[in-house]
């Protein structure tokens, strides 16, 4: 790869994580120019986030999963034929038939590209899960707190906890032990059965495709062996602190237990980016069981809007094996597409990763069902609990004007519930919770927030300085 | 009264419209050849009316609409603008509204965040702003208070009159059943019969004039706005320019809303527009707009912005809106067209006047340059 300089391009591609990467190997391979926009400086997505090259990172990603992904993206990075283009945010994708635009923005301004193929891999986020405290400085996704430690080596607090339903966070708690940090607990918000019994059924599946499970496993041990409790049936119940985050609160049967820290990570799953699909009009669905909207697509990852191609946890959160799969799927179905390989040799190339998501399926589903948040997201929380951190709007706000309007985008107008910075990336999940319970209809049915241009704010200046024209 | 939704109040142009509320003749009159004549005059009659509306709709509704009325600029950059603020502010004061032209030192000691290019202005003091967002919920809450039953998420799908009466067919979607019961999404038809009906569905209106049989040449007009991030109040006037596409405002949460009329595009499907969808944004539009507001207010060049939306607004052929009774068909009356929010409350009280046949001569006369009865050389051909 090298830093992009030009603007003609087979295919763009949002985002350079594992499903980024894998496409633009196959791409490239095949003679493709392709350039890989990410707002990272370095490529590697979430799942390896590169300290900057200047740091000494001796300890970087070395469990064993992230192998196979370091492997490739070793390749990527060797790889001619790709233009890297990072530190730079995707706020707009439109498409007119044939042809799909991209506006960007980064350090130079805006720039705007157009290409006959765009593949969103676009990875998700921390699902914000809106309890008392929540907002408190310290308290952060727990997928925040392992990127300071992988990008910066930063620990977030003297004292951390971990709490939520995703057995990623004794993964993370292992890495802070091992940074040096204290960990003052891990929090499992479902009962220890539900993961001896997950584990049970699905014992062939967890084994033959251990990949988290057996790290995760490994992490337990190693927490255990250093005195860090790892606890289940741990229902948070709240964060307190004055100025910044001083401890937890759980209920414990009829009672109520508190424990000190200064910094505490959420755990209870991932969303999918969606802004761009949805600005772009393109077909998505639900994503159960912890939410946010999943892209719809075809065998070759292309999504209801041909040229619009799609994969990784854009298409709904599995994971970094199954993601690259997907990825190198969706870069033959564009080279395919472009007629640079026949479908019979497409085909061909992607037996074998059709044959690993096959596999990988059932450790997908096991590792959802293992996750699954439902439970904690439906307990209600108190009338003041913060829903839209953005605009300060209140469960309660949003409770009295529930009983008028179900139409989540008539409560974003009355209550400003979503307007604020983060274009609804926080709420709009809690708020289709609290629609369904008020209908009685499952999650998903009701259409979320139109999304609307530019899918991360920008000045003025800088939309400016670009010739639109 | 009955009242019929189709999604939720405020879902169409009336909440997504950027809240300017401006009395003075507005640009797209200007823009027309002649521009100072009948149809901008008739406007500024209907603007005379719509500040005493404003003014008192907070005291006479008793609720709170984040109405300000500080005043507005409309700004010209070059001598020629100058002239027409000139004799557009002549033409204002002649038709009983309070406007005056400042010149650029005016300009600047009320405004300091104004261009020093700007040479001079229109003021008028009874401009604002209002919240679109909560205005047409809010006047829904009101109007279920006052006894009227409201139906949202709930379509019109047959509308006509037989001998003196109108015969209508509602259809209400899911989710109907509130309250926790887990029964899926139903619709639910109604069939209902009134001795008068009103129209005032904006761009939907026309299709629901031509269900019962009449013609309401109304357009649609795709346009954008966009909203900067939040500031700490410094903008207490409605901002508009004289020569540009151009409004600004700062919202009562600190957010700066920039509108002015710039076109977005329809999405089409096989036969005709599609208005299920928003309109798609046009870059040059988003970029003219922006630039538009940098040359009138060059701090703004800083801001970050937060959103830019799209809607569809109704207009006619001659840019007046349509507020009255057809002649064609006693009973329907029609309220929609250009302007309509700045204009929407006065609409709403005459044309109640006109329903309810109180004071209707009065009514009839303030109302009749927006009357569907210039569309009777088209309906005159419409069997009914």
């Amino acid at each position: 790869m090298h830093n992009g300089s030009t603007t003609d391009y087979d295919a763009l591609i949002i985002g350079g994580g594992p499903a980024g990467q894998a496409a633009a190997i196959e791409l490239a391979n095949l003679r493709l120019r392709c350039a890989v926009i990410d707002e990272q400086a370095r490529p590697g997505g979430q799942i390896l986030r590169q300290p900057p090259a200047s740091f000494e990172a001796s300890h970087w990603a070395e469990e064993a999963s992230y192998r196979p992904l370091k492997q490739q993206l070793h390749q990527f990075e060797t790889q001619s034929g790709i233009d890297w283009l990072g530190r730079r945010s995707v706020i707009g994708l439109q498409s007119d038939g044939t042809s799909h635009s991209v506006l960007i923005s980064g350090a130079n301004g805006l720039q705007q590209f157009t290409a006959p193929h765009v593949l969103i891999a676009a990875g998700c986020y921390d699902l914000p899960v809106a309890i008392p405290g929540w907002t408190l400085p310290g308290a952060m996704g727990a997928g925040a707190m392992q990127t300071l430690l992988k990008a910066q080596g930063i620990l977030t607090g003297e004292r951390i906890a971990l709490a939520g339903t995703h057995p990623l966070m004794l993964l993370i708690a292992a890495q802070i032990h091992a940074a040096g940090g204290t960990v003052a607990e891990v929090a499992f918000d479902q009962p220890f059965t539900r993961f001896a019994k997950a584990m049970g059924r699905n014992l062939g599946t967890g084994l033959r495709h251990a990949g988290l499970l057996a790290e995760a496993g490994k992490a337990m041990l190693t927490l255990r062996r250093a005195g860090v409790p790892v606890r289940f049936g741990r229902k948070l119940q709240g964060i307190i602190g004055r100025e910044q985050v001083a401890g937890a609160i759980f209920a414990a049967g009829a009672t109520e237990e508190q424990i000190a820290c200064d910094s505490i990570g959420l755990c209870y799953g991932f969303l999918p980016q969606s802004d761009l699909l949805r600005q772009a009009g393109l077909a998505v669905e639900w994503a159960a069981p912890a939410g946010g909207w999943a892209a719809r697509h075809d065998d070759w990852m292309q999504s209801s809007t041909p040229g619009l191609w799609v994969a990784g946890e854009t298409t709904g959160v599995a994971g970094a094996p199954i993601a690259r799969e997907e990825g190198r799927i969706a870069g033959l179905g564009i080279a395919r597409a472009l007629e640079r390989i026949t479908p019979e040799d497409a085909a061909e190339q992607a037996k074998s990763s059709r044959t690993v998501l096959r596999k990988m399926a059932g450790f997908a589903d096991l590792l959802a069902g293992l996750a699954d948040p439902r439970e904690a997201l439906t307990r209600i929380q108190p009338p003041e609990t913060l829903i839209c951190r953005c605009e300060n709007v209140s469960a309660a706000a949003i409770g009295d004007v529930l009983r008028e309007t179900q139409d989540a985008n008539a409560i974003k107008r009355i209550t400003r519930c979503g307007m604020g910075a983060c274009q609804g990336r926080s709420c709009e999940h809690a708020l289709l919770r609290m629609i369904a319970r008020e209908t009685g209809q499952s999650v998903g049915q009701q259409p979320g927030f139109t999304a609307r241009f530019p899918a991360r704010p920008v000045s003025i200046g800088d939309l400016l300085e670009h010739d639109l024209q | 009264m009955w009242l019929a939704e189709q999604a939720s109040p405020g879902h169409g142009a009336s909440g997504q419209n950027a809240g300017s509320l401006h009395f003075q003749i507005e640009r797209r009159f200007l823009e027309r050849e002649g521009g100072l004549g009948y149809e901008g005059e008739q406007t500024a009659r209907l603007s005379r009316i719509a500040v005493e509306d404003w003014s008192s709709l907070e005291t006479t509704m008793d609720i709170d609409l984040n109405i300000h009325m500080n005043g507005g600029l409309m700004v010209a950059h070059s001598a020629a603008e100058v002239e027409l603020l000139e004799a557009k502010a002549a033409r204002e004061q002649a038709m009983g509204l309070s406007v005056e032209t400042i010149d650029a030192a005016e300009v600047q000691r009320r405004a300091p965040y104004l261009s020093p290019d700007i040479l001079a202005a229109n003021f008028m003091a009874a401009e604002g702003h209002a919240d679109a967002r909560i205005i047409a919920p809010t006047f829904t809450q009101a109007a279920r208070s006052a006894g009227a039953r409201i139906f949202t998420g709930t379509r019109i799908t047959a509308l006509r009159k037989h001998g003196g009466h109108f015969s209508a067919t509602m259809e209400s979607r899911g989710p109907a059943q509130a309250g926790g019961s887990s029964r899926p999404a139903k619709t639910e038809t109604r069939r209902i019969t009134a001795a008068k009906v009103l129209i005032c569905s904006g761009i939907w209106s026309r299709q629901l004039a031509a269900m019962a049989g009449l013609h309401l040449p109304l357009f649609p007009a795709p346009l954008t706005m966009n909203v900067t991030q939040r500031r700490d109040p410094f903008l207490p006037y409605l901002i508009q320019h004289v020569g540009r596409r151009l409004s600004m405002k700062q919202a009562s949460a600190g957010n700066v809303l920039i509108g002015g009329g710039w076109p977005s595009r329809m999405w089409r499907n096989e036969h005709e527009f599609d208005f299920t969808r928003p309109p798609a944004l046009v870059a040059e539009s988003l970029a003219g707009n922006l630039k538009a507001a940098v040359e009138t207010m060059p701090g703004i060049v800083d801001f970050d912005l937060l959103r830019s939306w799209t809607g569809i607004t109704a207009v006619t052929q001659d840019q007046l809106p349509v507020a009255g009774e057809f002649p064609a068909m006693p009973g329907l009356f029609c309220a929609a067209g250009g302007s309509a929010f700045t204009l929407g409350p006065t609409f709403a009280r005459l044309v109640s006047r006109q329903i309810l046949e109180q004071d209707r001569a009065e009514a009839d006369a303030l109302l009749s340059v927006a009357s569907p009865a210039r569309f009777e050389s088209l309906n005159g051909f419409m069997g009914q």
